[in-house]
């Protein structure tokens, strides 16, 4: 054990996710022999990005401002709705540069171990989204026509497309789920039967 | 399939200790506690199933941190080499020729064992829990990549029962549109894992009907899957290869009983069916009538009846990855009379790399082992 200030400092990183207590201590060690300028620097950083990032009043993504990038940059297609568990996911998919709508991040997904319930995720939030979708400008165009659901392909995330499906159906906009399947530049014999099956499922036509 | 050399480290009672192996039938030898267990143990570990008999925790030498256990394999025509590394409450690391697998269950691919000791002797007269195991790793030695299916639904079935144990708290008699979902869950998984099984089991059917004629000297044996959810009529056509295994259909009356659980569900906070409360069962016949080896047969032929199920995997595994399993038999000798023990010593004959073990110098005489290893507190030395 350290005297009192390191032992917090160190019990305070460990506390972070993925950061276990020797990474902590290690951490904790290098900020305290770096020049005093650098700790400070980390700690206004810290407190600032705290301070000013909040959550968009539209999609629920990181931003710092009400609206976020997304949800107010005037080029993008307010037809379409990708929903997401969590706003890391937007960056997955931003990076492909195929995708050209707008988000909604759920903040998570159903997850009764934890204690994450429906109402607990950002869903009637994306009801009201695709209802009052007209109202906002008041011209009627750019009504979302299409939700597409980007959860993770797991048990949980399949869980949060249900419920999304079951809640979204009503409403009159197309809904649809990320293909899953094949890894791109693989080998067909390589691919492991459980997803071999998906993709067999979600095969898509090409003529005839 | 075969392990050519094995090196252990902190393993169990072995501190470091190397051995080579012969294609065939290697018998080691030794007095209790000794360590002839700990040696099948370790390369039933290769295998990525784990221990047979216990957590990782009990798999590293005393007061030691973590266990290793190296060996040079044959599987086809390839060499690899893999690694073990065992720790405490840490999972299993594995490397195959020096290169990390996502998971230990991929060494299955690799590896894959027949592991029979006296607790595998109570398999039929055990509870339904071991009978489940023992086709739950069959479906994954068979297909490795099944092993997703399983760990799916048992995700499924702890949401599933966090919600139910919610639901009972809060509105036990509420409308739960949200459980539909968790229901919708179960009925895909449960549904791809009972397929799975139904297909092993039909597999594995005729070469157990097969081994219980010759151990037993006539009679028939007969394995159906035994559920709840699933109609016996459509188990059992499953079974005999008269209707195909359709997971849609299997979802449906899956779907259906749950409908008529789902009050009981809600009462009791916990799901009450699926393919976690099945079953296998046995049934022997002898002079025209059926009987269900669980209830009635007799200790001895309950013992003739497991023995002949896990030759009957070793059998069908051979078949099914045209390569044959390395058949691990731990101390079952001394509980057999001698009549099933000269037919066991028969039929361990030419089935490729066999590891038997025994505490009597007796079983010698009837086997013609390609090598004798006596294990003597934690060493082992070759002895013929």
């Amino acid at each position: 054990m350290f005297a009192g200030p390191i032992q917090d400092l160190i019990d305070e990183l460990s506390r972070l996710p993925g950061i276990g207590p020797k990474s902590a201590q290690r951490v904790a060690i290098h900020l305290l022999k770096s020049p005093p300028v650098e700790a400070h620097r980390l700690a206004r950083t810290i407190a600032e990005a705290k301070d000013k990032v909040i959550l968009c009043r539209v999609c629920f993504n990181f931003s710092d401002a009400e609206v976020c990038n997304y949800c107010s940059d005037p080029r993008r297609d307010r037809s379409l709705i990708c929903v997401v568990q969590e706003a890391p996911d937007i960056v997955a998919i931003e990076r492909t540069r195929e995708y050209r709508g707008l988000y909604h991040v759920l903040q998570g997904a159903v997850h009764p171990l934890e204690g994450v319930r429906v109402e607990d995720l950002r869903i009637s939030e994306l009801i009201d989204r695709i209802d009052g979708s007209p109202a906002l400008d008041g011209s009627g165009a750019g009504a979302v026509t299409e939700v597409i659901i980007a959860t993770n392909p797991n048990v949980e995330g399949e869980a949060t497309a249900m419920e999304l499906v079951r809640l979204v159906a009503p409403l009159p906009v197309r809904v649809t789920r990320l293909a899953s399947g094949l890894p791109i530049g693989g080998d067909l014999e390589f691919a492991d039967e459980v997803t071999l099956g998906r993709a067999l499922e979600g095969r898509r036509h090409l003529g005839g | 399939m075969r392990v050519n050399e094995l090196v252990l480290e902190d393993f169990r009672n072995y501190a470091d200790e190397q051995v080579r192996l012969a294609p065939g039938l290697n018998l080691v030898i030794g007095r209790n506690a000794q360590g002839k267990t700990n040696l099948l143990e370790a390369i039933h570990c290769l295998s990525g199933l784990g221990s047979p008999r216990a957590d990782n925790a009990a798999l590293v030498r005393h007061g030691r941190g973590a266990a290793l256990v190296h060996a040079d394999v044959t599987r086809v025509h390839r060499s690899l080499h893999i690694d073990l590394e065992i720790k405490p409450g840490r999972g299993t690391r594995a490397l195959v020729n020096k290169t990390a697998v996502p998971r230990t269950s991929a060494l299955t691919d690799v590896i894959v064992t027949v592991f029979f000791g006296p607790d595998e002797l109570s398999l039929v007269k055990g509870s339904p829990d071991g009978r489940r195991r023992f086709l739950d790793e069959l479906v994954v030695k068979l297909r490795p990549a099944r092993d997703a299916l399983r760990r799916d639904l048992e995700r499924v079935l702890r949401q599933r029962n966090a919600l139910l144990k919610s639901l009972r708290a809060a509105d036990p008699s509420g409308v739960h549109a949200e459980l539909e979902v968790w229901d919708r869950s179960l009925c895909r998984s449960g549904a791809a894992v009972a397929a799975a099984r139904l297909e092993a089991l039909r597999d594995l059917s005729p070469h157990a009907s097969k081994r219980y004629e010759e151990v037993a000297g006539g009679g028939s044996l007969t394995l159906s899957y035994v559920s709840s959810w699933l109609p016996e009529e459509l188990a059992g056509s499953i079974s005999d290869g008269t209707a195909e295994i359709d997971a849609s259909s299997l979802e449906e009356h899956l779907a259906a009983r749950i409908e008529r659980l789902r009050r009981a569900e809600v009462e009791r906070g916990a799901t009450l069916v699926g393919p976690q409360r099945d079953d296998v069962s046995v049934r022997l016949s002898s002079q025209g009538t059926m009987l269900d080896a669980r209830a009635f047969a007799s200790q001895g032929d309950q013992r003739t009846s497991a023995l002949a199920l896990k030759l009957a995997e070793h059998d069908l595994l051979s078949e099914s990855l045209q390569d044959e399993p390395i058949l691990l038999l731990d101390d079952v000798f001394s509980e057999l009379d001698p009549m099933r023990r000269a037919w066991l010593a028969d039929a361990v004959r030419d089935v490729g790399q066999t590891i038997l073990t025994s505490a009597e110098p007796l079983a010698l005489e009837t086997l013609r082992a390609e090598k004798i290893l006596e294990v003597r507190e934690g060493r082992i030395d070759v002895s013929g």
